[in-house]
């Protein structure tokens, strides 16, 4: 069983991914906002993290630089709902994607797939 | 003390022409006189002598006519008279007075005052005398006794008695037999005085008026120059310093010029250096500030670009989650219905279909929020055409579309408005926008059973405003964190869920009043509530800038 991490202020993309990614047979869970996420993503066992840059407390990368300092294996995959040289720096420093907003599913489904293989491999 | 101040307010002309032309009178007047008075004494003194000399003369000759009283011989003795004018009369008398022989005129009624050079009488009888008749004419009375001398013997025959011891020391005795008189008349005299006193005063008028002339000529001769040195010393003072004292003079009028002109030049040369000074500076300070205007420029540009880099983010950002949402939940469900193969699978499914769809509309209407506030806002930065606007009118405008909502909501709404407000110059539309949004923000910070104040009122004068009419909008709501305070006018700010606040409200608030010309301040105590004061100037300003920047005026 996968477990998924959705880190996000948004509601309605908090909701969709939940829906969509539970539907794909995922374990889903929620954080709404940076420092929920940092909490949920330490003390939680995922096995990716799908967070936001945008957000309140603490912003995505921040998110990362501190979950990726303890857990260093989490993979992350960012998303952003506009060019940002956070989500950047985040994949610069070893975020696996970066999705732009508004992203299409199939993309959530692949990108997490090849994450997943990948790992596998490993 | 006041004859000085007289004396001082005089022209140097008269100031030198008064006293030089007094002084001259006064001199020639003494001096002339002086010389006429000898010159009178001279004569009349002269004049008598001659008479004395004269009376001497025909005394002796007349001693025989007198004692054979001779009238024939003595008429001719007289007669030796008559061909000098200034004999008036003369006569000859006898012991008993009775006149012998006369010729001219014998004065009447006059007087005889003091006697003139000599004494009036003396031992041998001899009588001068001053005289002044009644028409004031001058003369010289001389009268000189006639004698003869007598042997004292015949005399002692003719019966005279004396003692004999006297006769014989004595052997002549004098006897007066008669009078000689002569009157002299001193009128030549005194005509030849006056004239000579005419002469004078002739000639102290000629050398007075001459004096005057070449008075006014020296003085000039003086003055014009000083006078030119005072009238362009005025045209200096009053800052004309093109002006140079023409005079060729090598006195110390001159020098003077020439220090003056010296000192015009350098006064000239010291302000052309202060303006060449100025000048720079103005041009120095205008280089500066089209220097600095022109930093403005790119600051302004830049924070525009920044501004509308901001709210280009900010509208991504806001635009990008629910077409996130509206994307997905699309695709989401049609790949469910291109998975599902049976009817009752896509029945069963139905209730996710229509969340999904739910979900879409809600987040296309809040896209289509978005927009159209995005809309207000650009338009908000439009210069409009501004008109008369009441703002109690515009308050209860507003008040009409919210008392809904405000009694749903279980507030209570009170109102106070300035009776005599006046209109402002303004957009009604854009204005109730602001108050609806202030209004509909109180709304949504208070809870139930609280009240919202909207006060309208006047302050005549404030700063640089020509008096300002004010709008309270008051709440007892949850009020604004120190930290929130700072951001509520930036677009896209808002701690409304989603759906319910773009957070656009304030900002476009903002830029509408900032059109007008004015300012929204804010007070607020978390927990307490908050109070929104909307600032429009009675007369617009200047026309409103197309800044974007968002200058915060807030308070706590
Ligand atoms: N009267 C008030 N009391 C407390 N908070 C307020 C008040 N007015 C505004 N705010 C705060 O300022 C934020 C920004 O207000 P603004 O009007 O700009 O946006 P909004 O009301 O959130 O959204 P919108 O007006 O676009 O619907 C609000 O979300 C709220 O947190
Ligand atoms: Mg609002």
């Amino acid at each position: 069983m996968v477990k998924v991490l959705v880190i996000d202020n948004s509601e309605v993309i908090r909701n969709l991914l939940t829906e969509y990614l539970t539907d794909l047979g995922y374990v889903v869970e929620n954080a709404i906002n940076g420092l929920d996420g940092i909490e949920k993503a330490l003390s939680g066992d995922y096995d990716v993290v799908i967070c936001d840059i945008h957000m309140p407390k603490r912003n995505g990368y921040q998110v990362f630089s501190e979950v990726s300092g303890q857990k260093p294996n989490l993979p992350f995959i960012m998303t952003d709902s506009l060019p940002d040289t956070l989500a950047e720096r985040a994949v610069n420093e070893g975020a696996y994607a970066c999705l732009s907003k508004p992203f299409n599913l199939d993309q959530v489904k692949k990108t997490i797939d090849q994450l997943l293989a990948k790992a596998r491999t490993k | 003390m006041t004859l000085l101040k007289f004396a001082n307010s005089l022209k140097l002309r008269t100031k030198f022409g008064i006293p030089i032309s007094v002084l001259l009178v006064a001199s020639i007047v003494v001096i002339t006189s002086y010389l006429i008075d000898r010159q009178a004494d001279g004569y009349r003194r002269e004049l008598e002598t001659s008479g004395e000399t004269m009376i001497a003369i025909l005394a002796n000759n007349a001693e025989s006519g007198v004692i054979f009283e001779s009238t024939y011989e003595l008429d001719e003795i007289l007669q030796l008279l008559s061909q000098f004018e200034v004999v008036e009369y003369a006569c000859i008398t006898n012991k008993e007075d009775i006149i012998l022989s006369e010729i001219g005129q014998a004065l009447q009624g006059y007087e005889q005052t003091k006697p003139l050079y000599h004494d009036a009488s003396d031992d041998e009888g001899h009588h001068n005398f001053f005289i002044r008749n009644e028409y004031g004419q001058e003369f010289i009375e001389l009268s000189n006794p006639i004698v003869t001398r007598i042997q004292n013997l015949g005399r002692e025959n003719l019966g005279i008695t004396g003692g004999l011891d006297n006769s014989f020391k004595q052997s002549y005795v004098t006897e007066e037999i008669g009078r000689i008189k002569l009157v002299l008349n001193l009128e030549t005299v005194n005509q030849s005085i006056a004239e000579s006193r005419r002469t004078a005063i002739l000639i102290a008028v000629v050398v007075l008026l001459i004096t005057i002339i070449m008075l006014t000529f020296f003085v000039r001769f003086i003055t014009k120059p000083v006078k030119m040195l005072v009238d362009i010393t005025d045209q200096v003072s009053r800052g004309d310093l093109t002006q140079k004292v023409e005079l060729d003079q090598n006195d110390e009028i001159g020098h003077l010029a020439r220090t003056f002109n010296r000192m015009i030049e350098s006064l000239k040369h010291s302000r052309d250096e202060i303006e060449e000074y100025n000048r720079n500076l103005e041009q120095k300070i205008v280089e500066r500030t089209l220097e600095l205007e022109e930093i403005q420029a790119q600051l302004v540009q830049s924070e525009k670009l920044s501004a509308i880099g901001q709210l280009a983010a900010g509208v991504a950002h806001e635009l990008n989650n629910p077409l996130g949402g509206i994307l997905g939940y699309a695709q989401f469900a049609l790949e469910k219905l291109n998975k599902s193969q049976t009817a009752e699978e896509t029945a069963r499914d139905k209730g996710k279909y229509i969340r999904y769809l739910t979900d879409i509309e809600v987040q296309a209407r809040r896209c289509k929020t978005i927009v159209q506030n995005l809309l207000r806002f650009s338009r908000s930065s439009k210069t409009t055409d501004f008109s008369d606007v009441d703002i109690n009118q515009v308050i209860g405008d507003t008040i009409t579309f919210v008392e809904h909502q405000l009694h749903m909501n279980q507030i209570q709404l009170k109102m106070e408005l300035h009776k005599n407000l006046p209109t402002i110059q303004g957009d009604t539309g854009q204005l109730q926008q602001v108050l609806t949004n202030l209004i509909l923000n109180a709304m949504h910070a208070s809870p139930p059973d609280t009240e919202i104040q909207v006060i309208s009122r006047f302050s005549p004068a404030l700063g640089e405003f020509g008096g300002t009419v004010e709008i309270l909008i008051i709440d007892q709501g949850s009020g604004i964190s120190q930290e929130n305070v700072k951001k509520i006018f930036e677009p896209f700010f808002t701690t409304k869920q989603v759906g319910k606040g773009t957070g656009l409200g304030l900002s476009v608030s903002y830029g509408i009043v900032k059109d007008h010309g004015g300012e929204i301040k804010v007070e607020s105590k978390p927990g307490e509530g908050s109070t929104f004061i909307v600032i429009l100037p009675v007369q617009k300003p200047q026309p409103a800038s197309d800044n974007v920047s968002n200058e915060l005026q807030t308070k706590n």
